[in-house]
């Protein structure tokens, strides 16, 4: 089967790129590794008029030290190739295992960081084929005026199913967004809109260039859960970080993917850790508090009702993993 | 629809071959170069039967990208491994023990393998779970795969000697 028609445009450099896109507009898709497109325009969800490849733009490969003990991470470098590099493994090693755990091998040969920190969502509607989705209504993603997912919601709840974003917005990382003529720095955790329709706060122009990770001495670990580890996308997943050894934690952060239209950064179980620290009961305590700040779960891969109980285990397991490093 | 004229490197032989932007890189060597031996299956990256390996010897899925970004690159599809008539040790290894039964994914799992050998000769029992998660058979299974992945380099070395 052929894919939709449109054009492709390969811009030469990085500014023809970006003029590219303001002259699409609307009707423009980027593409990078092409693993979420490709698949997309083959469902006849995305319909791009002019498809836009960012793969081999040149500014957007480099990995580079920063003065500060960061990093500076070009959008377009392959996933696998980040699970390769020494300074990543050895001053970041969360955000590496975290790639180790997205996809398979194949996928992470040739997806990129940019393509999965800007990764749109999905639900188990848009998940299927054309033809497949024809014998029922149209949901607000395809022109429809109903969510099949949350009957009685007015919008869509398609899920950030995305790996990179979870460990990220615990790291602290900024992105860097560039359209002609501007650039601006974003913390990656405001990218996120709780809409499953509008997911990232980027103008159909707006490219990430770059991601920069801060220096980070915390302990900090990705934990994740899937119905086949080698390849699947996440039921829930965790990230967790905070100072301090053994049970003793200060500044606790803990970011939940995977069950909602964006992720969620924990507020109160963070703060339980942080008054009682990892001992096994504020661990409990912790858990207990998950479900209140969950909202309402799609039921991607399994039923809501799993998903959050899965929230909630992988919870207990980031924090007894913090304890133990 | 646009078509273009791209050069691409398939099994050491260059050619210029002229792509549509609605092909990926599976319907030009299959459809273009007939080079059926790679396989087209979901084709949304879910079973790996596609796979070819790219310049560097890694597995890559040709369904899920536009063959118009192969452009100057160099791709190995299953008919590649052959050389001069003599299979390659990998395509030994799985006849030797018996790696193969319907055959339709093989192919893929043998492009999968070559790219595990490529990267890690003699491959650790992880190294081979992480090359081989995103390709699936359904009939033969994949511990027979993963002996002769396993023994791929005890073949070559018979074969060199
Ligand atoms: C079998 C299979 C399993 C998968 N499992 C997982 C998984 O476990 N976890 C996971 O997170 N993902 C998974 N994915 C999804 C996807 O492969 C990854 O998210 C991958 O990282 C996407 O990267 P890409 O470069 O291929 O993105 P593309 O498909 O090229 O692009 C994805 C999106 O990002 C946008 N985009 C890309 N680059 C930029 C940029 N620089 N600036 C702005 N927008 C940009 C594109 O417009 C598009 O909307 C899976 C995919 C497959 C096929
Ligand atoms: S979650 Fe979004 S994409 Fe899925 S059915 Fe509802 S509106 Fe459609």
């Amino acid at each position: 089967m052929l894919l939709p028609a449109h054009a492709y445009v390969r811009p030469g450099s990085l500014d023809d790129c970006l003029i590219a896109l303001r002259e699409a507009g609307d009707a423009g898709q980027i593409v990078a590794g092409g693993t979420d497109v490709i698949f997309n325009m083959r469902l006849k969800l995305f319909r791009p008029e002019t498809v836009i490849s960012v793969r081999k733009l040149r500014e957007l490969q480099d990995i580079e030290p920063l003065p500060d003990g960061g990093v500076r991470i070009g959008a377009a470098c392959r996933l696998h190739d980040l699970t390769e590099h020494p300074l990543l493994n050895g001053r970041w090693p969360a955000f590496t295992d975290a790639i180790r755990q997205l996809a398979s091998r194949h996928v992470r040969n040739m997806g990129t960081l940019g393509g999965n920190i800007c990764l749109k969502t999905r639900c188990w509607y848009t998940n299927n084929s054309a033809q497949w989705r024809a014998g029922r209504a149209g949901c607000f993603k395809t022109d429809g005026q109903l969510c099949h997912v949350i009957k009685s919601s007015d919008k869509c709840h398609a899920i950030n199913n995305a790996d990179t974003p979870v460990i990220l917005i615990a790291l602290g990382a900024t992105l860097t967004i560039r359209k002609v003529g501007a650039e601006r720095q974003l913390p990656i955790v405001d990218l996120y809109h709780d809409d499953g329709l509008h997911n990232l706060a980027l103008d159909v122009d707006e490219l990430v260039t770059h991601v920069t990770i801060p220096p980070v001495d915390d302990r900090t670990v990705y934990v994740k859960q899937a119905a086949r580890k080698g390849i699947d996308f996440a039921i829930g997943s965790v990230a967790a970080r905070c100072n301090g050894a053994g049970e003793w934690a200060g500044k606790v952060t803990l970011v939940l993917g995977s069950v909602s239209t964006a992720p969620i950064v924990l507020k109160e179980p963070a703060a339980i850790i942080e008054s009682s620290g990892l001992t096994d009961e504020a661990i409990e305590r912790a858990c207990d508090a998950v479900r209140d700040e969950l909202g309402e779960v799609t039921n991607l891969y399994s039923r809501a009702g799993y998903k959050k109980q899965v929230a909630r285990v992988l919870v207990r397991r980031a924090l007894q993993r913090l304890r133990e490093m | 629809m646009a078509r273009e004229i791209i050069t691409l490197t398939v099994n050491g032989d260059t050619r210029e071959i002229l792509v549509s932007d609605r092909q990926t890189l599976l319907d030009v060597i299959r459809d273009q170069l007939s080079l059926t031996g790679t396989k087209r299956g979901c084709t949304t990256g879910a079973c790996g039967v596609c796979t070819v390996n790219n310049a560097q010897g890694e597995a890559v899925l040709s369904c899920l990208t536009p063959a118009l970004e192969w452009d100057g690159e160099s791709i190995v599809t299953i008919e590649g491994l052959e050389q001069n008539g003599e299979l390659d040790a990998i395509q030994t290894a799985f006849i030797e023990y018996g790696a193969v039964q319907c055959g339709f994914c093989t192919p893929g799992v043998i492009m999968s393998a070559k790219a595990v050998i490529n990267a890690h000769p003699e491959p650790t029992e992880e190294q081979i779970n992480a090359g081989m998660a995103g390709v699936l058979c359904r009939c033969t299974g994949h511990i027979k795969v993963k002996d002769a992945l396993r023994n791929d380099h005890l073949i070559r070395a018979r074969s060199e000697t």
